[in-house]
């Protein structure tokens, strides 16, 4: 079974990260991780390898030469092989022209399974997995939380529902997009850090996958950033005070009434 | 000059960071606060392969090149130093002897099994009445038979309470003091071997340290590790610059976990109104900090290098031990002052750091011992 990962390298959740004079980009620390949602469509990809032997797991990203340390981790937990799409200036942000190109890798790459975070925690887009899906002409299921291949025709999968749990059977081939609870991912063994160490990641131009460069340029996108706002500030924690506890919720219950206003 | 890391290493160290922050972090308070062998992380930390980091491919290991096992004993001591001493034991002083003189046999017995984490390793040089000055040590080992009968006690031994062998350091004639030493393998069972007093110590805690007794312990003559009798300090030799460097990665490892606290909280806590990382004196801490840090990584990771390209660095080394050793007990000290009262608590962890770095004064060479030994080198015999 061929099986596909789309991975995406995100700033980590404790880097820094400040809008720069222009209001429309940003000056991201240097701490970059796999994205959280991607681990679990790894980790699907990998217990799928151990129940069908001959499997062989691809990750791949659409991404600056820096995302090679994702790809790698993607090794070490257990991926076969990776690749590169270099993004360099190409356009980078827009979903559609991101589902686009990975959807041309997966068409010359070959495929009957592909998996892929429910979203990027960097963008909150939740929609280039799902793209790739149309755009391929195949099934696909979001957010699972429950992930079994039955064979080689055909997937077992749970997602949420509002108030409950939908359980589905999709035939293969078809694009997953993993949620957390799926699974738990694996911390890498030292024998998949030493194959991720030595592995040679081919790079590749997204233009050699059948795709114009007016395509993907950096002025092929119908969307344009106007400007970034930073999130509101929280107001400080402001901590109750009272002799006794029946004085402490006598307290509380006031300043719920009279300052927050919500009772 | 090129002070960067490869591109391999570079993951290395991303890698096991990530490990470090997942496995060890969350669990480095309770660590402390029960102050028990962590079984459970043991096993699951152990069972990656780290172990074998320094030891080749062909069985079982990573081959690691010097500087990362530098930014591995780093990584894992920024977790929890007292889980990490127990780790370091294992993958280097526990089973440096057995890796390079014990028989087939021996390391499939002991070697491999600890390569796993399935047992447990440790090194015996310290003894009641000597630490640093080896010349001094009491426990004899005695030619009998077939092999060799050893009595004495030893000290302060890190896994000694729950170690399933030991390489423990013996004279043979204590006429000839440090070309009287060698070492021996004993192994958890054997008649007279056993564990003694379990220490309540100030830090590093959750590494059970004790009293490792031998008691007319007979061991066959496979047991002695070495070529010829009377080179034991030849071979602490071989390993004494890589023990040092690597008790300066330590030190390195706790100032960056003291640091990243103290900044986390110098730009969340309010006083008068303001962040006190907007106040002078708190800026001035943090550059102090990591200038001093700053310096202490190069003279660490240069070290490494030259291990790794057989150079001499026996006064680097040193130097380097007791260089991040103090900058470490000098970034613990600020943590303390900038987290205000709150660090002289238990329920904080600044005071556990504070702990924590007393315990690297003492490996790999006191001080006092190491100024000497750097002075002496430099002067050169008068």
């Amino acid at each position: 079974m061929n099986i596909i990962v789309f991975i995406k390298q995100v700033a980590d959740t404790e880097a820094r990260i400040i809008i720069k004079n222009d209001q429309k980009s940003l000056e991201i620390e240097n701490k970059y991780n796999m994205n959280f949602f991607d681990e679990f469509a790894m980790e699907a990809a990998i217990k799928t390898k151990e129940k069908f032997k001959d499997s062989k797991i691809t990750a791949c990203t659409y991404g600056p030469k820096r995302s090679i340390e994702a790809l790698r981790t993607a090794i070490a937990m257990g991926a076969d092989q990776a690749f590169l799409i270099d993004n360099t200036n190409l356009e980078s942000d827009d979903s559609l022209i991101v589902a686009k190109i990975l959807s041309a890798f997966a068409r010359k790459e070959g495929f009957d399974l592909i998996l892929c975070g429910r979203q990027a925690i960097d963008d909150e887009n939740a929609n280039v997995g799902v793209m790739v899906a149309e755009m391929l002409g195949i099934p696909h299921a979001s957010s699972v939380t429950a992930f079994e291949v039955v064979d080689s025709r055909m997937v077992r999968a749970d997602n949420e529902i509002e108030g409950g749990i939908e359980s589905i059977e999709v035939q293969l081939p078809a694009l997953f997009t993993t949620q957390k609870g799926v699974n738990t991912p694996r911390v890498p063994l030292i024998t998949g850090v030493m194959k991720a160490m030595k592995a040679v990641i081919p790079t590749i131009d997204p233009t050699t996958l059948g795709l114009s460069n007016e395509d993907i340029d950096l002025n092929s996108s119908g969307i344009e950033t106007i400007s970034l706002e930073p999130p509101q500030q929280r107001p400080p924690v402001k901590m109750i005070d009272g002799e006794t506890t029946e004085d402490k919720v006598r307290n509380l219950v006031k300043a719920l009434k009279e300052e927050a206003k919500v009772l | 000059m090129n002070f960067a890391l490869s591109e391999e290493q570079e993951f290395f160290k991303k890698t096991i960071a990530d490990t470090v922050d997942r496995m060890i972090v969350p669990k480095a308070q309770e660590i402390d606060e029960k102050d028990e062998f962590p079984w459970d992380l043991w096993k699951e930390f152990t069972g990656l392969g780290y172990i074998g980091l320094r030891y080749p491919e062909e069985i079982g290991g990573m081959n690691a090149d010097k500087v990362m096992c530098m930014i591995f004993y780093e990584e894992v001591a920024r977790g929890s130093v007292g889980f990490a001493q127990s780790v370091i034991m294992n993958i280097l002083m526990g089973t440096y002897f057995i890796f390079r003189f014990g028989s087939e046999a021996i390391k499939e017995r002991c070697l491999y099994p600890a390569m796993r984490g399935e047992k447990v390793a440790t090194m015996c040089f310290t003894e009641d009445q000597s630490g640093s000055d080896l010349g001094s040590t009491r426990t004899t080992a005695v030619k009998d038979g077939d092999g060799w009968r050893i009595n004495g006690t030893k000290m302060w031994i890190t896994n000694g309470p729950v170690c399933d062998f030991c390489t423990v350091l013996a004279t043979n004639d204590p006429s000839k003091g440090l070309k009287g030493l060698n070492f021996f393998l004993v192994e958890k069972g054997t008649p007279g071997f056993s564990s003694g007093q379990v220490l309540n110590k100030l830090g590093c805690r959750g590494t059970v340290t004790g009293e490792l007794v031998f008691d007319d312990v007979w061991v066959p003559d496979e047991n002695f590790l070495g070529t010829e009798l009377g080179k034991g300090v030849v071979y602490v030799g071989d390993i004494l610059d890589e023990v040092r460097l690597m008790t300066g990665a330590m030190a390195l490892g706790i100032a960056r976990g003291a640091y990243a606290e103290a900044l986390e909280f110098a730009r969340k806590r309010m006083a008068f109104g303001q962040y006190i990382g907007n106040f002078q004196l708190i800026r001035e801490k943090f550059a102090e900090m990591d200038t001093l840090m700053n310096a202490a990584r190069l003279m660490v990771y240069y070290g490494a290098w030259l291990l790794e390209e057989n150079k001499d660095c026996r006064v680097l080394a040193a130097e380097a031990k007791m260089y991040a050793t103090e900058v470490c007990l000098k970034v613990v000290d600020e943590l303390t002052r900038i987290y205000g009262a709150n660090a002289f608590a238990y329920e904080y962890s600044p005071q556990r750091y504070f702990r924590d770095a007393r315990f690297l004064l003492y490996g790999g060479g006191t001080h006092e011992v190491l100024r000497d030994f750097i002075g002496r080198s430099l002067i050169g015999k008068l």
